[in-house]
């Protein structure tokens, strides 16, 4: 599973729970003040790539966290998506949310897990789902 | 084997880069000389490894994203592990009491990572037994003191300690991770940019706790940490930064020396070829580069019917001042010569196959004889033991 949050502390809860709940994960803290994300350029992100499930936590009033969100529908579209959306979203966000499982933001890492949980399954104790 | 490539996506992104910079390579080869074609390449190539320092320099500055990974918690939802890494600070007493702190609570597994630091100097020099035993040593008697020995386990390990804890997650798979350092490194100590480095790595709560002797356990403020950072990070940018220049100034001596190869391998084609022509434009006779002949005895019949001596190439053609070889096999039992007195040639022929040189720096017509008695009628008839060689 990767956790895409801005917040370090939020994301390593996050993590924590899905963890828990007997995931591998990844926590990426996207595009901010980071300047380019490997997700929008040349070079790929690998974590996403071999993600089994991403969950989105970016914040969608800025562009660099809406461009994330269009390269993971266009390059993985096959991939699960969990994202944490503002109460007010406009047409655009609306259009790219199309597919996703949403979860009112802030969600808290229970809400997190439990909407994973829903779209994944249970990982088995043998085989732990990858990040 | 796994495909380096994220999606296709990169494949082709990948292709049409790998085009783009194979064209002005082509172009070169195809219109100019060969050594452009090499100073295009080594550009290309140039412009390549700049880019990917720039990158690596960015990325050991903390400039890049990184993605934190850490493995599913092992063992029921009330137990907890706990990694701690220390090395020197095994000894401090707080350190040791907060372990037997974090082992008391019920379900925690504490484990100790005990990194023994071994510079690559010491692995040249064969120090590393004693590093070994040092941090042996130490957790011995952390894990005497603590006690606790179903829940308190731990392991010395010579890898460097980012590696070392990334080989603990595969084993123990820990839900935190405590770095001990001091403030300031020490010989035998953790750098105190390790917890950075660790934070930066692994999806998990990561504390860092300095301990210096006698006192109790301090966590660094943000401020701190990032000092801690931004020093590490640029002392390894600018440590990578020069080892890439050094790189690159080899490299480049190395393209030039080849380009100067080249060039003057070049010149020396195009001087012969000059050479060639301006020889053939004055109706001058060609010059062989090397010339194959033998000496063998009886072996061409006279005028009067009986087999004499004799060279099998009699007539040389040299140009003036110029070196010429001759590989001559004798196969006769005693040596013969080529001898031109008043051009200074005098090549004595030794039994058996050698390689000579005739040089002569006047141009002109040159009798030769054998001055070593043989065939005396071969001797005083060109043709035989005796021929002309025309300098031009």
């Amino acid at each position: 599973m990767l956790v895409e949050h801005p917040d370090e502390a939020t994301g390593l809860a996050i993590a924590s729970g899905l963890r828990f709940a007997g995931y591998a994960v990844g926590v990426c803290p996207g595009p901010r003040g980071h300047g380019q994300c490997p997700l929008t350029g040349p070079a790929g992100c690998a974590p996403a790539h071999d993600a089994d499930l991403v969950v989105c936590s970016l914040g969608y009033e800025h562009e660099a966290a809406r461009e994330v969100l269009r390269e993971l529908r266009t390059r993985y579209p096959d991939t699960p998506l969990v994202v944490e959306v503002p109460s007010n979203i406009d047409a655009d966000l609306q259009e790219l949310l199309d597919g996703c499982k949403r979860l009112p933001a802030p969600a808290t890492p229970e809400q997190v897990v439990v909407a994973v949980q829903s779209l994944y399954g249970q990982p088995s104790k043998e085989s732990p789902a990858g990040a | 084997m796994r495909s380096p490539f994220h999606s296709e996506q990169e494949a082709f992104r990948f292709v049409v880069l790998l085009i783009l910079a194979l064209i002005p390579v082509v172009l070169a080869a195809a219109l100019g000389p060969t050594w452009l074609a090499a100073v295009v390449a080594a550009v290309v190539l140039g412009a390549l490894a700049a880019r990917m320092t720039h990158l690596r320099m960015r990325r050991l500055r903390g400039l890049e994203v990184s993605v934190k990974m850490a493995p599913p918690h092992v063992g029921s939802a009330t137990e907890r592990r706990v990694l701690v890494v220390a090395n020197d600070t095994l000894r401090e007493e707080a350190l040791l009491g907060e372990v037997e702190r974090l082992a008391s609570v019920p379900g925690t597994h504490v484990f100790l990572l005990v990194p023994a630091l071994i510079s690559s100097g010491a692995r040249l020099t064969g120090g590393v037994d004693g590093l070994l035993d040092q941090a042996r040593a130490r957790l011995k008697t952390a894990l005497n003191r603590v006690g606790h020995e179903h829940l308190v386990a731990g392991e010395i390990s010579e890898a460097d300690p980012l590696r070392a804890i990334e080989d603990t997650f595969a084993t123990f798979a820990p839900d935190e991770i405590i770095v001990s350092t001091r403030w300031e490194r020490t010989a035998s100590g953790l750098e105190p940019r390790l917890a950075g480095l660790v934070r930066e790595r692994f999806a998990v709560p990561v504390r860092h706790l300095v301990f210096e002797p006698g006192s109790a356990a301090q966590e660094p403020d943000g401020e701190t940490e990032a000092r801690y950072r931004y020093e590490s990070g640029d002392r390894a940018a600018r440590k990578f930064g020069l080892k890439a220049l050094a790189a690159a100034g080899i490299l480049a001596a190395v393209l030039m020396s080849t380009v100067a190869l080249i060039q003057s391998s070049e010149r020396d084609e195009a001087r012969a070829a000059s050479q060639a022509a301006a020889a053939q434009a004055a109706g001058l006779p060609p010059v062989a580069k090397v010339v194959d002949l033998s000496v063998i005895a009886e072996y061409k019949r006279g005028p009067e019917g009986e087999k004499h001596d004799a060279f099998t190439t009699t007539e040389f053609y040299v140009r003036a001042g110029q070196p010429q070889e001759l590989k001559i096999d004798n196969t006769d039992s005693v040596p013969h010569s080529i001898t031109v007195p008043k051009a200074g040639v005098n090549i004595v022929v030794k039994p058996g196959n050698h390689t000579y040189t005739l040089l002569v720096k006047q141009p002109g017509s040159y009798l030769w004889y054998c001055t070593f008695v043989c065939d005396e009628w071969a001797m005083q008839h060109p043709g035989y033991m005796s021929g002309y060689i025309t300098v031009t």
